[in-house]
């Protein structure tokens, strides 16, 4: 036992003076990190996960992936051990809120927002976690996108970016030979597909999972947004309001899904691999799930249509890790994100769930992926939900569980009620 | 000696007591106490906030609906769940050759989780292959997969109608069963009193058969009020309370709630609450449950 005690005293020591030795630059990292993992004894990180997979059960698992990464980890540091909670993604924020009230917080979080914690004073600035050379190969934008008052405090997970998809066997079917540009080319080809007997030309999906997204999309297409140029809240604008009468005509026409307001995305892109969809907006992520339902190579992808020309922006999403500084275990999750992100972990996100990695090298990589192409083109010039604000928290919920209504009632009122949201307060 | 002979009784019923204090009284104490904390959406407390929880709870435009469509739904899932039961009850309780194959089918839906029933019959219903559909085509009631007629739960006017079967569907093997059990109790000599009086079957159901019932059936009654009040998955599985808020109960908004505002969130779950006891005392009352049988 005592023998037992030394080795791990001594591993410490030498994990500390390595870990010194290459956090020089940074300045210091978390003192009390480092004492703890001096003392010998193992440290173990909670770690709080989100599922980009199938759920538990399925070989693409959240549980399933994480294990890889964490036994790799472990067998490279003996005296670390990494318990992961993974959770998904309806679930994911709730529960850490629960956490946190129950003062049970973890050491690391991967999830889609940080900004929060971090007004809160939660969280290990980036450069207590990372390494320089990790730190510095992300991609410019998205790393100031994980600035708070010009300190970074989130570390970009992954990414995504949006295009539009299009069935080239439904689209030669109904006589269509290229994808449309404009809303008013949409229009004329979604008439073409219901004659040609397709049941949903347009995939819409403005129900909860994330009406957020696909109404974004279409309010950059005439050249609106969550907010005004001057980053005022500006769900009502006049662009806006227009965006939505449009949709709601193509609603009333029967050019879309039905009854958009209560229809998932999942359910949507599901419906367009079974080929019932001739359109719909999607991502990366999308694509295992067209040629799972097989589609393969029945699908096209172009850029997002707008009013009177295609899109030169798209929404990018951008999901984040962050380390919590309550339990004092800097040095330790240094060393895991050094070993995630240098390491095959990183790619084989890419790899496995079709989602755009945040490093210069890890979209080198993936360059020559012919249908990742088109997203990863995207990315450089991409706009992003307004989750720095605040009012985030409370406009985004209003804006998944009723935005919908939107294209079946009067938009101007809807998109009203959601700008009151925004404003009150 | 004798002093602790007369605490014993507490050594038998402290556990218990210390468990109810653990279960129940202190989740209840600490949810009315958050929902008078400023709790932001991380679930960091920032102090006192008076009744301004409840301020913003009652300022949301779709609150009234909500509460007035959690009553309906609950009576209305009540009311059919114990008139369908009675029946059922009545029919299991008599002999028929496979009676215990039926009875062993009616306990099913009981067996199955809800979610995963209220996951099925969301399937059934979908719009492009859900069978439910596929058979409406058949029979000519909806001309094509896929558009909006075939979209029952996308409408709040076609889709709290399957919320509520579904919800009864679930409700009805446990409610047959309570009242099964409360049949096999009635004595056969008041039956038979009945025939020599000569009294005829609708009397004797109406004036024998649901008196004797009336303790079985108020504990499978309120038993039933609670869990429907409280019913979650189903409704959450099938819609989300979508198109907006429209099939949403008060337990659907407070789980909306939750994500942006904890402290909102626990003052639904306080108003909740209180339905629940006011609801329960409501039942008792009319269904004068601690009156003798006259």
């Amino acid at each position: 036992m005592r023998i037992k005690l030394a080795g791990g005293a001594a591993l410490g020591v030498a994990a500390m003076l390595v870990l010194s030795s290459c956090g020089s630059g940074s300045g210091g990292s978390g003192s009390s990190g480092d004492q703890k993992s001096s003392d010998g004894g193992q440290v173990t990180l909670k770690m709080v996960a989100a599922d980009y997979g199938d759920g538990p059960g399925k070989p693409n698992s959240g549980e399933t992936f994480w294990k890889g990464v964490v036994d790799e980890f472990q067998a490279a540091n003996p005296n670390i051990k990494v318990e992961v909670q993974v959770i998904n993604w309806n679930d994911i924020d709730k529960q850490v809120a629960t956490m946190v009230q129950n003062g049970q917080v973890p050491d690391i979080l991967q999830t889609g927002d940080y900004s929060g914690f971090a007004k809160d004073d939660m969280l290990y600035k980036v450069e207590e976690v990372l390494s320089p050379n990790v730190s510095g190969d992300m991609l410019q934008k998205f790393a100031e996108f994980g600035k708070v008052d010009g300190t970074a405090y989130g570390i970009p997970f992954v990414s995504s970016a949006r295009a539009l998809f299009y069935n080239k066997e439904l689209f030669t079917k109904a006589g269509i030979s290229e994808p449309p540009k404009t809303w008013d080319e949409l229009k004329a080809d979604a008439e073409k597909l219901k004659k040609a007997g397709v049941s949903q030309p347009f995939g819409l999906p403005l129900g909860q999972e994330e009406a957020q997204g696909e109404s974004f999309l279409w309010m950059l297409g005439n050249g609106g947004g969550y907010k005004d140029a001057s980053g005022k809240w500006a769900i009502n604008s006049p662009q806006n309001i227009e965006t939505f009468t449009y949709l709601k005509g193509l609603v009333n026409a029967g050019l879309t899904t039905p009854n958009p307001g209560t229809k998932d995305r999942k359910t949507v892109w599901e419906d367009f691999g079974a080929g019932k969809v001739g359109m719909v907006n999607g991502g990366p992520m999308s694509i295992p799930i067209f040629d799972a339902a097989g589609l393969k190579d029945k699908y096209g992808v172009a850029p997002i249509p707008g009013k009177s020309g295609p899109l030169d922006t798209t929404l990018g999403v951008m999901d984040w890790i962050m380390a919590f500084n309550k339990n004092g275990h800097a040095a330790e999750i240094k060393k895991f994100f050094d070993f995630f992100y240098t390491g095959s972990a990183a790619q084989k996100i890419s790899d496995t769930y079709k989602l755009l990695p945040v490093t210069n090298g890890g979209i080198q990589k993936l360059s020559s992926d012919e249908k990742l192409k088109p997203f990863l083109d995207a990315l450089p010039n991409a706009s992003f939900y307004p989750f720095q604000d605040p009012k985030w928290a409370d406009v985004n919920p209003a804006i998944k569980q009723t935005i919908g209504g939107a294209v079946k009632d009067d938009p101007a009122k809807v998109l009203g009620e959601l700008q009151k949201t925004a404003d009150a307060g | 000696m004798r002093r602790l002979r007369a605490l014993e009784p507490l050594a038998w019923t402290g556990p218990a007591v210390v468990l109810i204090a653990l279960v129940v009284l202190w989740p209840v104490v600490e949810m009315i106490r958050s929902s008078f904390l400023k709790i932001n959406r991380r679930g960091v407390e920032q102090g006192f906030y008076g009744f301004a929880n409840y301020d913003k709870l009652f300022g949301e435009k779709d609150f009234a609906d909500i509460m007035v469509r959690s009553v309906i739904w609950v009576v209305a899932v009540v009311a059919l769940t114990v008139l369908i039961s009675l029946a059922l009850a009545q029919l299991f309780n008599q002999r028929f050759p496979g009676r215990r194959v039926a009875r062993w089918a009616l306990i099913a839906p009981w067996a199955a989780s809800v979610l995963m029933t209220a996951i099925v019959f969301k399937w059934m219903l979908d719009p492009e292959v859900g069978v439910i559909n596929q058979i409406r085509l058949k029979l000519g009631l909806i001309d094509a997969l896929g558009g909006a007629p075939a979209d029952q739960l996308g409408d709040a006017s076609t889709a709290m109608p399957w919320l509520i079967f579904v919800a009864v569907f679930v409700s009805v093997p446990f409610t047959t069963y309570a009242l099964l059990a409360g049949l096999a109790t009635i004595p056969a000599d008041v039956y038979e009193a009945a025939k020599m009086d000569g009294a005829s079957k609708l009397r004797t159901y109406w004036s024998i058969t649901l008196p004797l019932l009336r303790p079985a059936l108020t504990v499978a009654a309120l038993i039933n009020v609670m869990n429907v009040f409280n019913s979650f998955p189903i409704i959450w599985a099938m819609t989300h309370g979508q198109p907006g808020y429209s099939t949403a109960t008060s337990t659907i908004l407070m789980f909306i709630l939750k994500g942006s505002n904890i402290g909102e969130s626990a003052a639904m779950s306080v108003v909740n609450f209180g339905m629940v006891l006011v609801l329960t005392v409501i039942f008792l009352k009319v269904s004068r449950w601690n009156k003798e049988v006259a």
